[in-house]
């Protein structure tokens, strides 16, 4: 056996530790990237060491990133992508902390490991008085989730910290071995050069030994003057597979001797399922098994396509306690009663919970004091929507040996541990969570019903993998849906012609409620101030400028499974809150983009975004006019996720009936656009989805049946509606801001004040339709 | 019976029943995921392949209609190297979530096909797929990109 002393590696690894290397030594002890939490996690993160390919000679630095000899640089992402480019933009943290040879660095999906955690998730979405006390709690549970337009903001602190303290064991090795001060050295695409002895190679070859050496305890972060690739846009590392095909998605897994699920809910959107009637009174042969849930009902075989067409043999009968009828034309008048103030009487919803959650100076009593003539009230509201991802919800689950594997498209893979670890009766080091690409998430994604599916069905195929997948049908009519939600406006004109006192009182479900109630009815007992209910509109930036200003919400539970959908309540308090400024200001007879400016004098930062939108618009020229129709333009303005987004839209309409959009040209202030085409396309793309729910998005009940099924009447905006696009970015040098969701909240009241300045018409209910 | 009919340039046999659509034969029978379940009423276009050089639906198309014909899927574009169309989305960026893709590639590899230099409004009336990303702009670049790369001689 070898001593420690003749071993060269450990040799190396003495003469780096005893020379103190780490203290003073040419490395520099500096600012900490983020300070001390960085640096907590990363030493945590030595205690999760990414798994290594051996064959491959990897050696992990810590969970975030493994470097190969030929310098391959393998990059665990603890975030989902489905669509955003997280792989990417995560993988140029690392990259551009490391300067790696971005050809060489490969993102891969993270195992699930507490230390993967979102922190930033848990703490944006906890009301004020418990965000201190919900960052503890997540490091606890350390839930590793995509959503809230999180992903970068968390990953900005620990992912480069972990780069750079893996940067500087290598150059503490290459140093070491060429004795020569590490400050001497520097590296470029992935090459480690000493100028002055002009020694120089790939970081690759000293990998297995840095590895080995403790984490610096500080380290000195880039600088942003040094940055090569933060700032620019490489190409994405996924597009080639998804060009080609090869890209795999959930509904793509393939295992030995798989089966497969279709599934079949109740009718109602809330029940139980009662009994299961085979038409030809048993179920057809193909079908190898049947699995009863609460209120779904699949059969498995070997064909998906043949379990879909047994499904159309069997019909559901549903009923029980749980089931509450409910109509959309009923929810529109129990919520006009509950915004009128009413309490009693709102059967089958129940008392609702009333709460200011902003006021200053007295909103009410202002306004009930004001001239009639110098007041205006205004009621808005919006349907449910479903989120309709194009990869229809599926789920593969294979129960084998204490051993549980779940390959889904998924937007919480922790939470899918802990359900595969209860359903299985297993411990959730035996669970292995797979995630694939998402065809789509936009919040869908964290919904956790078709997981409990595949488990149920998992146990019941004596060890084989199954696959679930719904058909579009199941998945318009039983996704966990945006509210409807509805609200009263009134606003009060003060001597000055300005504005003097704004009252805004909202109705609807707390999403977060619902959410974590289908998760798991036993945790939602209580009833904390949900903030996602009134976020941009309590929060509205005019209320700086309103010397009376109150926000109210009138909280209903509905029997309606409800979920997280791309920009959650600012998809529609944007809505409400940037229409209403609108019609104030054609009261006032003022131009609505100077009229927004002036609300805006003490908020800067939103001003000039405004600005940049006005002005990249060119707000002042008039649109080329049209044959048979009229033209508007409309302007609006939204802080969501920590980012600043202002749009102007451009609209045509036809016949004094057709909306045709022309031109969307968005301004956004991320703090700074890492990747600014990245950015652009984001921005593109949760207009299109704010667009497509302003013009054609409509989920209603019927006794508490959803009337739509399918894209025929739960239609998208296809190529020939979608506008032209322009965007400009404001780097503001702000802390980051989210972009995965902060297109789509002004888009929707842009448009309507387009269609306003357009036809005159005010549009307060979405989806807009002009008759 | 036995389907007979040619998938990406080989022979094939497929032993379903005549009503199942062809694109659960590609995918569970064939065993190639290129090819996307989105809709199951071929509104949207994830399901797109090539019949005898047609851009083709196949969610709804029984594989009894596909016999004798030449079948071609997103992975038979890719085997000979890519084409323009995909050459034009990687360099435009297109793809977000990807799950749409194949199908807007194989709807507007069939239109340029047959078409190399449409109008705006020839394109906007051939594809009728849908995105949920949103991935539109950058698909009309591509599809430019696409023609010009197709007129300086890509496939």
């Amino acid at each position: 056996m070898k001593t420690p002393s003749t071993n060269p590696k450990s040799s190396l690894r003495r003469r780096i530790l005893i020379g103190s290397a780490w203290v003073g030594g040419g490395l520099a002890v500096a600012a900490s990237i983020g300070g001390t939490l960085a640096w907590r996690r990363v030493a945590n993160a030595q205690k999760y060491m990414l798994p290594v390919d051996n064959a491959k000679g990897e050696s992990a630095f810590n969970a975030w990133l493994k470097i190969a000899p030929d310098s391959t640089v393998t990059v665990a992402v603890p975030r989902q992508d489905m669509g955003q480019g997280i792989y990417t933009m995560l993988a140029m943290l690392v990259a551009e902390e490391l300067d790696a040879d971005w050809s060489k660095v490969k993102p891969e999906q993270a195992p699930v490991n507490p230390i993967y955690g979102n922190l930033t998730m848990l703490v944006d979405g906890a009301p004020p008085a418990m965000k201190s006390m919900m960052g503890v709690i997540s490091k606890v549970l350390g839930v590793q989730a995509t959503g809230g337009s999180t992903s970068t903001r968390d990953a900005w602190v620990p992912m480069r910290a972990a780069a750079a303290s893996a940067r500087a064991m290598l150059l503490m090795v290459a140093a070491t071995k060429w004795s020569v001060p590490v400050g001497e050295l520097t590296i470029a695409k992935s090459i480690i050069t000493h100028a002055k002895s002009g020694k120089s190679a790939p970081f690759g070859e000293f990998a297995k030994e840095a590895a080995m050496l403790p984490v610096p305890p500080v380290i000195t972060p880039k600088p942003q003057s040094e940055w090569k690739l933060l700032g620019t846009s490489p190409k994405r590392t996924d597009v080639p597979d998804k060009s080609t095909g090869k890209a795999q998605f959930g509904i793509d897994v393939r295992l030995d001797g798989m089966l497969y699920a279709a599934v079949k809910h109740i009718d109602l959107v809330q029940g139980e399922l009662q009994a299961v009637r085979w038409k030809k009174g048993a179920a057809p042969k193909n079908v190898m098994h049947e699995v009863r849930g609460p209120d779904w009902f699949a059969v498995i075989g070997k064909s998906y396509w043949e379990m879909q067409q047994a499904l159309q043999d069997v019909e559901l009968v549903a009923g029980g306690a749980n089931a509450v009828m409910l109509s959309s034309p009923q929810l529109s008048n129990l919520y006009e009663r509950i915004l009128n103030g009413e309490d009693e009487g709102l059967k089958p919803l129940a008392k609702p919970l009333r709460r200011t959650f902003e006021s200053k100076g007295n909103a009410l009593r202002t306004i009930a004091a004001t001239d009639l003539k110098q007041r205006i009230e205004a009621s808005y509201s919006v349907p449910f929507l479903a989120h309709a991802t194009m990869e229809p919800m599926n789920c593969t689950a294979q129960i084998a040996g204490g051993k549980v594997d779940v390959w889904v498209g998924n937007q919480a893979p922790t939470i899918v541990s802990w359900l595969a670890a209860s359903a299985a009766g297993v411990s959730s080091d035996d669970v292995k969570v797979h995630t694939p690409y998402l065809g789509g998430g936009f919040g869908r994604r964290a919904d956790m019903e078709v997981v409990r599916q595949a488990l149920a069905c998992a146990k019941v195929t004596g060890g084989k993998p199954v696959q679930v997948i719904w058909s579009r049908e199941e998945d318009v009519k039983h996704d966990a849906y945006r509210p409807a939600v509805a609200c009263k406006m009134s606003a009060a004109f003060d001597e000055a012609g300005g504005l003097g006192a704004w009252y805004h009182r909202i109705a609807g479900p707390s999403v977060t409620k619902a959410y974590v109630k289908r998760l798991n009815p036993m945790l939602a007992g209580d009833d904390p101030p949900d903030k996602t209910n009134c976020e941009g509109a309590a929060d509205a930036p005019y209320r700086l400028a309103i010397a009376n200003f109150q926000c109210d919400h009138a909280q209903v539970d509905l029997p309606v499974p409800m979920g997280y959908w791309r920009s959650v309540g600012h998809s529609f308090n944007a809505f409400f809150v940037e229409s209403f400024v609108d019609e104030i200001a054609h009261a006032l007879k003022k131009d609505p983009y100077l009229f927004r400016l002036e609300l805006l004098k003490d908020v800067p930062r939103f001003a000039k975004v405004l600005d940049a939108a006005a002005s990249a618009a060119k707000w002042n020229t008039p649109l080329a006019p049209i044959a048979g129709g009229k033209v508007g333009r409309g302007i609006a303005i939204a802080e969501s996720f920590k980012s600043i987004v202002a749009q102007v839209v451009d609209v045509e309409v036809i016949g004094g009936k057709q909306i045709k959009l022309r031109r969307v040209v968005s301004a956004v202030d991320c703090g700074f656009a890492l990747d600014p085409e990245n950015v652009k396309a984001q921005i593109a793309s949760a207009a299109i989805y704010g667009l497509t729910a302003a013009l054609k998005g409509k989920i209603t009940l019927k006794e508490s049946q959803v009337e739509q099924s399918n894209f025929n009447d739960y239609g998208l905006l296809s190529l020939a509606e979608a506008p032209e696009f322009g965007t400009v970015i404001v780097n503001s040098g702000e802390a980051l801001g989210g972009i995965g969701e902060v297109g789509l909240p002004p888009v929707i009241p842009a448009l309507a004040n387009a269609i306003f300045s357009a036809s005159g018409k005010r549009l307060r209910e979405m989806p807009f339709v002009l008759v | 019976m036995p389907v007979s009919l040619t998938l990406n340039g080989a022979p094939l046999s497929l032993n379903v029943p005549d009503e199942k659509p062809l694109l659960w034969a590609i995918r569970e029978d064939a065993n190639l995921t290129g090819t996307k379940f989105g809709c199951g009423i071929a509104m949207c276009g994830a399901c797109t392949v090539h019949v005898n050089g047609e851009a083709t639906r196949t969610c709804v198309l029984p594989c009894s209609a596909v016999a004798g014909k030449e079948v071609t899927t997103i992975e038979g574009i890719t085997a000979k190297g890519l084409n323009a169309v995909q050459q034009a989305w990687i360099e435009m960026q297109v793809p977000q979530c990807g799950y749409c893709q194949s199908g807007f590639i194989m709807a507007v590899t069939a239109l340029l096909d047959k078409n190399p230099n449409p109008s705006d409004a020839e394109v906007e009336s051939a594809i009728t797929n849908l995105c949920r990303c949103g991935t539109y702009p950058a698909m009309r670049k591509a599809i430019k990109r696409a023609v010009e790369l197709k007129k300086g001689g890509a496939k």
